[in-house]
């Protein structure tokens, strides 16, 4: 089959038919050296939107419930107090963006796509935390919810094609990328790269949605090797539980980059990623 | 009597369980040593310090039967995610292997 290939110029002109980028990540991002300016931005933008209100108050709520009785948090500041800026932040952004995608995304693809995304963040939130290099935790939870973006375009724009894509690459072992490559002249890596570019995320997201799958022209940015093996880690660890979850290649200079050499420390690594994603899940589901 | 190490996200955790690892805060310090015990005092205060998960020592209720069928089906699941791999590549031996072993404890 002969690829018609996908432009950037074919992804970037269909910005009109998709939801708008929500300004408060970047806010967030800018914000990230200073916590006043941080916990204001949150508190402006979270008592506009009552999802995320619940979500973090929720989350605020559980943790002021103490053997005195309980606090009834109503408020972003004493959240912040009661769990910790970082950790409002977390909850923040990643119920940000999940609205985002759940508008982002065509019928029936949002609950796979999602649950995939949230567990390859809660890797990439411990992957980055103990990486020899310096990665910001918040760079590593959007870079991952975001990593296959790209795929939600191609199933919304391109459904067809994708689904031979799909067919291609499930039932013969073929990478979803190579499959997408073969049929699109790019990857869905390259598409999520466009967009994140387009909505004003900083270049080392990009990069890390883009060559999450081909992480060896990237390195010099080390959030691409935490979102590649992140990515390949949710897998590996079957943390959504799908029938989907396959493990085809391994990076070798993205694992040197982030000093992970699969032995016995591994073993408190997938704990802990395996704890955070349990709550993460619960959360979701609460 | 029979233990398991388990990660559990702190809501889980219980009075009685007794830490395999330190419990640490954010920005890594001990807050509980390995060892400890954990009680209602001391779950609220690692709640206070915004610790997310504990490494604690749990008693193993399953049945020897249990714990092999328990360990075979992980073991099947593994493998399946993994039936694609090149598993003569020694990095991706050695995951396989790590999450073999994780999935089986």
């Amino acid at each position: 089959m002969t690829p018609s290939r996908i432009t950037q110029a074919q992804v970037l002109g269909t910005k009109h038919e998709l939801p708008v980028f929500p300004r408060v990540v970047l806010q967030i991002l800018e914000t990230l050296e200073d916590p006043d300016a941080c916990l204001t931005v949150l508190a402006q933008h979270i008592e506009h939107e009552p999802v995320i209100t619940a979500s973090v108050l929720s989350l605020a709520n559980r943790a002021g419930t103490n053997s005195h009785g309980s606090v009834a948090t109503t408020d972003v500041f004493t959240a912040v107090s009661l769990v910790g800026l970082s950790r409002v932040r977390e909850v923040a952004i990643q119920a940000i963006l999940r609205g985002f995608v759940k508008d982002l995304a065509p019928t029936g693809a949002m609950e796979s796509f999602w649950a995939h995304s949230l567990a390859t963040a809660m890797c990439g939130i411990e992957v980055a935390r103990q990486a020899p290099a310096e990665v910001g935790v918040d760079a590593a939870l959007i870079a991952c919810l975001l990593h296959d973006v790209g795929q939600l375009w191609l199933r919304r724009f391109e459904p067809q094609r994708m689904q031979v894509a799909m067919l291609m690459a499930t039932p013969r072992g073929v990478a979803i990328d190579t499959a997408e490559r073969n049929l699109f002249g790019v990857d869905h890596g390259a598409i999520g790269g466009w967009l994140a570019e387009s909505w004003g995320l900083p270049q080392e997201i990009v990069k890390s949605i883009t060559y999450h799958h081909t992480p060896e022209s990237a390195l010099e940015v080390p959030l691409v090797a935490v979102a590649h093996v992140s990515d390949v880690l949710s897998n590996a660890l079957d943390l959504t539980h799908s029938p989907d979850s396959k493990v085809l290649w391994l990076s070798h200079a993205s694992c040197a980059t982030l000093g992970l050499t699969w032995g016995p420390e591994s073993q408190q690594l997938f704990g802990k990623i395996e704890a955070r994603s349990r709550h993460a899940f619960a959360s979701l589901a609460a | 009597m029979r233990t398991r190490t388990r990660y559990l996200p702190l809501e889980h955790a219980r009075e009685g369980m007794v830490l395999i690892d330190a419990a640490r805060d954010n920005y890594e310090r001990t807050l509980l040593p390995a060892g400890a015990v954990l009680t209602e005092e001391n779950l609220h205060q690692l709640l206070a310090h915004h610790v997310q998960f504990v490494c604690v020592s749990q008693t193993e209720t399953r049945t020897p039967e249990q714990i092999a069928v328990d360990a075979a089906e992980s073991a099947r699941r593994v493998l399946k995610v993994f039936q694609r791999a090149n598993l003569t590549d020694p990095l991706m031996a050695a995951l396989f292997n790590q999450t073999l072993i994780y999935r089986s404890a």
